[in-house]
């Protein structure tokens, strides 16, 4: 009777970096915030967590040991294509950025971040992520 | 001179020998008795002087040495020469040829006689020969300035007239000696007369009663020897002297344009360990500014917690705002700013060690530059600086990333605005911009204000990444750096000229578009 959705864990965002620290104050600052947040410390525990839990956006850094920011942004957006995703880096590439940009990823952050604009930045790709449910749940009123 | 002597040698030789012949024609020819006849006689002197002007006559003799007929210029006709030696010589000998003498005469000459024995009778034919005729032979050999011949006898008499002076018949006035027989030429070098030494060449005709002498002084003997050697001397000196002068010439040239190439070469030296120093120090910071910005997000955030945690506490706890909490929340603002300050200078340095290909484009820079000093118009109009832009119609078109190289401009007129700021305020300050074709297919563009200056020890560092004189806080020091490198990966040239108090000038220079490259020359300015 519940939609697979429903009975997962949910989160407004998920954290990917590989500074343990940073996930740790980060994601204490968001939930103050008031937002829900999951961690993951490189790429393969955070594509762990999409498959468990369901994420409304992720925000990858681009340099990661492993699989790096890029890849996992990929396989995100082939795998759960309505996540929304923002890479952070302490690389202003043009390059990277225009990779990213290509490969689906809706805003970019450049270290370090300040927590007002990065709220700020999860408001925007909520509001745009809620839009895009209204508009899938329009055309798919069965699913639920 | 041997030539000569021999030469000469075999002419009196074969004059002598003639005279012999001719007598020798006569006495087998005509017999004694037609001899007798005047007439005869007469005829063959004039047929005599007409082969050889030199008989002056001729005589015939009996044995005993009287004069039986004569022609010529003289009454000798039955004198009787029995006791004179050439007589006595003749009969005994059959040929002779006497020395010069004076004879009856008292005139010099000589004679040539000749016996001739027939069943019947002897005879004897005598002829006179003219000295004077016989010295133009020996005379005419002349060299040089002091060569001159003669014929001395076994006596050491003269037999010819030297040139150098001295009578017939007189001993040879320098050099007593008795001559001495010897076979063929002989050289020899004697003082003379006055004191020079003299070549002397001498050899004995062929009778061995007569010897004949060419003598030259040495020195002009070996005259145009001399002369010749001098010649080369001098040629050689000159020759020296000209290569020397020309070696020293190109010496000189070699030299100075090795020094140029010295020069240039620790140029080019100096540029290159400043542009791979450069290109290291980038690669050097990129990472060290990569690997800042992780500690500095974390700090970033711990900021941003605890600030928040104050902002709880003294709302959920009502604690009350004092100067501790003052500090505090002042602390934790300045933590925040000095974060954004390091955060500040990390993205400079990225942008500076960035490796990514320009997007290059064709660029009118007089479209270009105006756009850019429109950004910084307003600012240099607070200050009240005059900035101009002067180009003209026909400039090249370049190859350029628009947002790198508005970037560079900016950063040199921001920079520029600041030098004059400092040195005109309130006014009197100016900026001039100007582009210009190169003859190398190329576009110069140079920035020139009247600012403060650059001093010479800071002028070697402006390209230095961290370099700057500005206070702590207003400036990274990366700015020219970056235009530097900038200019560097576009192919092009950035340099600086300034004088400290006075102004500064910044050169670029570009290559020009391939395919919009006016032609050189003719250039209006607008």
């Amino acid at each position: 009777m519940f939609g697979r959705g429903e009975t997962m864990k949910q989160f407004d965002v998920l954290l990917v970096d590989d500074e343990e620290r940073f996930l740790e104050t980060t994601s204490r600052l968001l939930a103050r915030k008031g937002y829900t947040v999951s961690v993951a410390s490189g790429g393969a525990e955070a594509l762990e967590i999409l498959e468990s839990c369901s994420v409304k956006i992720a925000i990858l850094d681009v340099r990661m040991p492993g699989i790096d920011g890029i890849q996992v942004l990929k396989m995100i957006k082939r795998e759960y294509p309505l996540v929304e995703v923002m890479m952070l880096t302490g690389h202003v590439t043009v390059d990277a950025a225009v990779e990213g940009l290509k490969s689906g990823a809706g805003d970019y952050l450049m270290k370090p971040v300040d927590i007002d604009e990065l709220t700020l930045k999860i408001d925007e790709a909520l509001e745009k992520q809620a839009l895009i449910r209204q508009k899938i749940s329009l055309v798919q009123p069965h699913q639920h | 001179m041997k030539r000569i002597l021999g030469d000469h040698r075999q002419m009196i030789d074969s004059f002598l020998e003639e005279r012999k012949g001719d007598l020798a024609f006569i006495l087998e020819t005509v017999s004694y008795e037609e001899l007798q006849d005047p007439e005869v006689l007469r005829h063959l002197l004039n047929r005599l002087q007409k082969t050889s002007p030199a008989f002056v006559d001729l005589g015939i003799f009996d044995t005993r040495g009287v004069h039986i007929n004569y022609q010529g210029p003289y009454d000798l006709t039955g004198k009787i020469y029995k006791n004179e030696t050439w007589f006595k010589a003749v009969m005994e000998n059959g040929v002779y040829i006497s020395d010069v003498f004076m004879g009856f005469r008292k005139i010099p000459h000589f004679v040539i006689a000749m016996v001739k024995h027939s069943p019947t009778h002897t005879w004897v034919i005598r002829a006179t020969i003219d000295t004077l005729f016989f010295n133009s032979l020996v005379e005419t050999i002349s060299m040089g300035h002091t060569g001159e011949a003669y014929i001395l006898n076994t006596k050491g008499l003269l037999q010819t007239k030297p040139r150098s002076g001295g009578d017939l018949m007189d001993p040879e006035p320098a050099d007593h000696q008795l001559p001495v027989f010897h076979q063929g030429m002989k050289l020899s070098i004697k003082a003379n007369a006055a004191g020079d030494d003299s070549l002397v060449a001498t050899t004995w005709l062929k009778n061995k009663l007569w010897m004949l002498v060419v003598k030259q002084d040495k020195a002009d003997a070996f005259r145009t020897l001399n002369t010749a050697s001098l010649l080369i001397v001098l040629t050689t000196i000159i020759g020296i002297l000209i290569i020397v002068l020309v070696s020293f010439y190109f010496t000189a040239r070699i030299v100075q344009r090795l020094e140029k190439m010295d020069l240039e070469k620790e140029k080019l030296r100096f540029q290159l360990i400043h542009a791979s120093g450069l290109a290291e120090l980038g690669e050097m910071a990129t990472g060290f500014a990569h690997e800042i910005n992780n500690p500095l997000q974390i700090i970033k955030s711990e900021q941003a917690l605890i600030q928040m945690n104050v902002v709880e506490l003294v709302e959920k706890e009502g604690i009350k705002p004092s100067d501790t909490l003052g500090e505090l929340d002042d602390s934790l603002n300045q933590i925040g700013l000095q974060i954004d300050r390091c955060a500040t200078i990390t993205q400079s340095i990225l942008k500076f060690g960035r490796r990514n290909e320009p997007a290059s484009q064709s660029l009118d820079l007089k479209q270009f530059i105006p756009e850019i000093i429109a950004i910084v118009d307003k600012r240099a109009n607070l200050q009240n600086i005059d900035i101009q832009f002067n180009t003209n119609s026909r400039l090249d078109l370049i190859t350029a990333d628009p947002a790198q190289l508005q970037q560079v401009f900016l950063n040199l007129f921001n920079n520029a605005i600041d030098a004059v700021v400092e040195k005109h305020r309130p006014n009197g300050g100016w900026i001039q911009i100007s582009a210009t074709n190169t003859h190398k297919n190329g576009v110069e563009m140079t920035i020139s204000d009247n600012g403060i200056g650059i001093s010479p020890e800071n002028l070697k560092k402006v390209f230095t990444p961290f370099f700057t004189t500005k206070p702590v806080g207003k400036g990274t020091g990366l700015g020219l750096s970056v235009c530097y490198g900038i200019i560097k990966s576009m192919g092009g040239e950035m340099t600086v000229f300034s004088t400290n108090d006075s102004g500064t000038v910044f050169k670029i220079n570009l290559p020009s578009d391939k395919g919009n490259v006016w032609e050189r020359g003719n250039d209006e300015t607008i």
